[in-house]
């Protein structure tokens, strides 16, 4: 049985009998310290590998951190000691001409963000909460942006994966090549696992050429549910086939001084002749303004850290009920927040100051959308259990859990998987 | 054998044979060798197996009914779609062989959401042909496409030409409902192609059947874009077309398809009733594609074509209209068929490498086959460093089947050591499987067991293929304390 860490820094090791005879305090991987609990910051794939080894011989669950900016997000984690991944950083190989990219998974988006730029490339993951974070979280948690819904969600931009299983086994899936069906899948199972299944230490990407013209524009939204679903469909049918449409609700739109009503922002892109046909249809559909490109990282980083953020999909036939779905939750707190990428009809709900409790309305409003899919990135964690008790509930799901973390000390809980 | 603790089918093979007749119908099951000869083999020559029977079930409950009379006999089974396969995938010896192709239903098409509901033994192309009226299409489109099944392409994930733009199977899958070996029906992803929880579903697109058995499959469907340009390029050296390639690669444009077909194949086509007006002295020619809105799009025509001029193009031309542009595409993809005029047998192969060694990678597979005097034929898909080096030869011949094995291996090696892998888009299948330890440690060849186990703790479906037996075996073999059990 894995006992619960104790916080304390004598909590993790205490329960494990001749610890420094298994490993002698000085040489530990995983040292205890200060009253949080243990930390670990490895600066290798062995080093990762030595730390697991040592927490599974011990049974000590572990909170794996990236660059520590998502951490809020998820399931409460029941683990004294954390494993640092921020350590474990820079690029391992880029060829520019192969449009991919390997890099350690502590690397920051932004790193990769500037080294591609250089070569007028980019990596098109783009996900909410800005740059900041890393690459292996970013693949982790399958996190994703306003692009998602033309250039791909993470399980198809990553290409293969390094990971150090519960047990310390370092294991690959695919490669560095842009098509791979060699061997039963590794990197679509680590890609969204929140590193339950192992720690992401090393990602592949494909990359794409940073597009010749870049432009968003802002265009107004008609007023009632029903004429914006028209006008949805009348856009579908256009002739433009945008990298991003983001829906967003007045006061985002507010936020982002766009005006005080709902706005829909469109980024096109291409050659000069197609950007431009595009900006013509695109006004044929009602008043359109130009903005600037940097209102998609302005959009991105909205969100405070503490913020509670759920997202609804479903049919695109009944967007418009997804997008009243989320915007009525928004409208029930303080400063609630909605935006939707409407490419893939899923409506995003930011509650900046929910703090412990949802308002009732809120609340209402999540148990009433049965058409929905749901999905919680962020809850007080006193709504979990209530709202989304777990994601990996399944035979195959806590089977798969079992072959790669059998003393399921990679951020137990975080799923919402029972605890060992 | 990996299945040694499993019942061996011949001891109550009557028995089997009958309960399964009466789940299908005596027609449903063929048990005469005549009758099985088909069943051996799949488009790769120089593997047979003998399964003990086939059954060809009509519905998704006699389907059903037969996963679950198996999984009460502890009988090893092979699912098979088409039996188009290129990886010796869909064979065992000493096994019921499920044949899928009459579960060939498309159980619905929505226009709105651009999604269908498939039955696994739908051909691909049938697919694409109920959703013209829509203007959308299936987009993965392997050269087998007139006969190849959705659920063969689920689970091979495979690829074909316009992937370059739109992606392999994996990208299209939105839902599966399968039936695990042991009976238990299970769906996998969602409609809204949400994630919440493992991506089951993108372990099961790929797992060559090893996984359990798709009922449906849920598949999007794309657009038929606006408009379309196809090229055709031609080169007087191989090694001039891969570096134009590499060139339209690294220049961001996206082409729809980016094909490349060296001089020995375009002679094979040109000489076949799928002649499609490929200049017969080139050394190689590109078979590129650009699609999209049509505003801009001959921008981007113009810039391949400079692309390709600049690295020596002798003449590219643009296809006039439909019909020119079906002619292009029919030679290429009835390339293989074309082949067979050249010998008796052909191994199409299949590895992948980056993109900006194709040029050199290209060059070493020209060396290996003059040094080992075989004959290979590149047709390939360029544009995502997806090669084809197609061996013709005689499989009677023991000491020629002998070379092109060794063949084989040197150029499995080569691309590996330049960055690459050992197969794109045809599997492993029991071709590929002494290859494996030259990509993945023991450590992922064992994980990879482990995921198998969660799925088919028997190992009964498709037993013996993708990962080496003697992978699986150490970790069987080793104590359940140290396997972390």
């Amino acid at each position: 049985m894995v006992r619960r860490a104790q916080g304390g820094a004598g909590g993790v090791m205490a329960d494990v009998p001749n610890a420094a005879r298994i490993a002698p305090a000085p040489a530990s991987p995983v040292t205890p310290a200060g009253e949080a609990g243990g930390a670990a910051m490895p600066a290798s794939t062995a080093d990762v590998r030595d730390a697991v080894r040592f927490a599974a011989g011990r049974r000590t669950p572990l909170r794996l951190a990236g660059r520590g900016t998502w951490l809020g997000a998820g399931r409460p984690v029941s683990a004294a000691v954390i494993l640092r991944l921020d350590g474990l950083t820079g690029i391992i190989e880029y060829t520019p001409g192969d449009l991919t990219l390997t890099a350690r998974a502590g690397t920051s988006l932004a790193e990769i963000a500037s080294a591609t730029a250089a070569e007028g490339q980019w990596l098109a993951l783009a996900p909410w909460g800005g740059d900041a974070g890393s690459l292996g979280a970013t693949v982790a948690t399958a996190s994703a942006g306003p692009v998602g819904g033309s250039l791909g969600m993470p399980r198809d931009v990553v290409i293969g994966v390094e990971a150090v299983t519960g047990v310390g086994d370092i294991i690959r899936g695919g490669g560095r090549v842009v098509k791979n069906v060699a061997g039963f899948d590794l990197t679509r199972l680590m890609v969204g696992s929140w590193g339950t299944l192992g720690v992401v230490t090393e990602v592949s990407v494909r990359l794409r050429a940073l597009p010749e013209h870049d432009v968003t524009v802002a265009l107004s939204v008609p007023p009632t549910l029903a004429a914006l679903a028209d006008w949805l469909a009348t856009l579908r049918a256009a002739p433009v086939a945008p990298l991003a449409l983001e829906l967003l609700s007045p006061r985002l739109a507010r936020h982002l001084t766009l005006g005080d009503s709902s706005v829909l922002l469109a980024r096109i892109a291409g050659n000069a002749e197609l950007v431009a046909a595009q900006q013509d249809a695109l006004g044929a559909l009602g008043d359109a303004t130009a903005v600037s490109g940097d209102i998609w990282s302005r959009l991105r980083t909205i969100e405070p850290d503490q913020a509670t953020v759920l997202r609804f999909s479903g049919p695109v036939a009944h967007f418009a009920d997804t997008w009243a779905a989320a915007e009525r939750i928004a409208m029930s707190t303080v400063g609630g927040l909605a935006h939707a990428s409407v490419l893939r009809a899923v409506a995003r709900v930011i509650l900046p100051h929910a703090g412990e409790e949802l308002p009732d309305g809120a609340l209402v409003a999540l148990r009433a959308g049965a058409r929905q899919t749901r999905v919680f990135e962020r809850l007080p964690p006193s709504l979990w259990p209530s709202l989304a008790p777990s994601a990996v509930s399944d035979r195959l799901s806590l089977g798969v859990r079992a072959a790669f973390d059998p003393h399921r000390i990679l951020n137990p809980g975080i799923l919402g998987e029972p605890l060992a | 054998m990996a299945n040694d603790h499993l019942t061996t089918l011949p001891a109550q093979s009557r028995e089997i044979a009958e309960r399964l007749a009466e789940i299908v119908g005596p027609r449903g099951v063929l048990q005469r060798p005549s009758e099985l000869v088909v069943y051996q083999s799949d488009g790769l020559p120089g593997y047979a197996k003998q399964p003990h029977l086939a059954v060809l079930p009509r519905t998704r409950d006699e389907l059903v009914a037969i996963v679950r009379l198996l999984a009460e006999r502890r009988v090893p089974f092979v699912p098979r779609g088409a039996g188009t396969g290129l990886s010796g995938g869909a064979l065992a010896d000493d096994v019921v062989l499920i044949g899928l192709n009459r579960l060939n239903r498309i159980l619905s098409i929505d226009p709105v959401e651009r999604l269908a509901v498939v039955e696994p033994g739908v051909v691909n192309v049938a697919l694409t042909r109920a959703a013209t009226p829509y203007g959308l299409h299936y987009a993965p489109d392997p050269s087998s496409q007139a006969a190849c099944t959705i659920g063969g392409n689920v689970a091979e994930n495979a690829g074909g030409p316009h992937c370059l733009k739109y992606g392999v199977t994996l990208n299209h899958v939105r839902a599966v409902t399968a039936i695990l070996p042991d009976g238990e029906i299970i769906h996998l992803g969602n409609d809204a192609g949400e994630a919440d929880g493992y991506d089951l579903l993108g372990a099961f697109v790929g797992s060559e059947g090893c996984f359990g058995i798709a009922l449906d499959v849920t598949v999007k469907l794309s657009p038929n874009p606006p408009a379309v340009r196809t090229l055709l390029a031609d080169f007087m050296s191989i090694e001039a077309a891969a570096r134009a390639t590499s060139a339209i690669i690294a220049s961001g444009i996206v082409p729809a398809a980016l094909e490349m077909m060296d001089g020995a194949t375009i002679r094979a086509v040109e000489a076949s009733i799928y002649a499609a007006g490929y200049p017969v002295d080139a050394e190689a020619i590109l078979l590129i594609e650009l699609d999209g809105l049509a505003a801009g799009i001959d921008v981007d025509v113009a810039r391949v074509e400079a692309i390709c001029r600049a690295a020596k193009a002798r003449t590219i031309r643009v296809a006039r209209d439909e019909a020119e542009r079906a002619r292009l595409w029919q030679g290429r993809k009835k390339a293989f068929g074309a082949m067979g005029r050249v010998s008796p047998h052909l191994v199409v192969q299949d590895a992948v490498i980056p993109r900006t060694r194709l040029p050199e990678v290209l060059a070493a597979i020209h060396e290996i086959a003059t040094r080992q005097r075989i004959t290979v034929c590149n047709v390939f898909h360029a544009g995502d460093g997806n090669l084809h080096p197609n061996i013709g030869y005689d499989a009677n011949d023991s000491e020629e089947q002998a070379r092109v094995h060794a063949a084989m291996r040197e150029i499995m090696a080569t691309c590996v050591a330049a960055g690459g892998t050992i197969t794109g888009e045809h599997g492993i299948g029991l071709d590929k499987l002494e290859y494996m330890p030259l990509i993945f440690s023991d450590e992922s060849l064992a994980a990879m067991c482990r995921l198998r186990e969660v799925f088919d703790p028997d190992r009964r479906s498709n037993p013996g293929k993708v990962v080496p037996v003697r992978s699986c075996r150490e970790w069987y073999a080793a104590p359940r304390a140290a396997r972390g059990a």
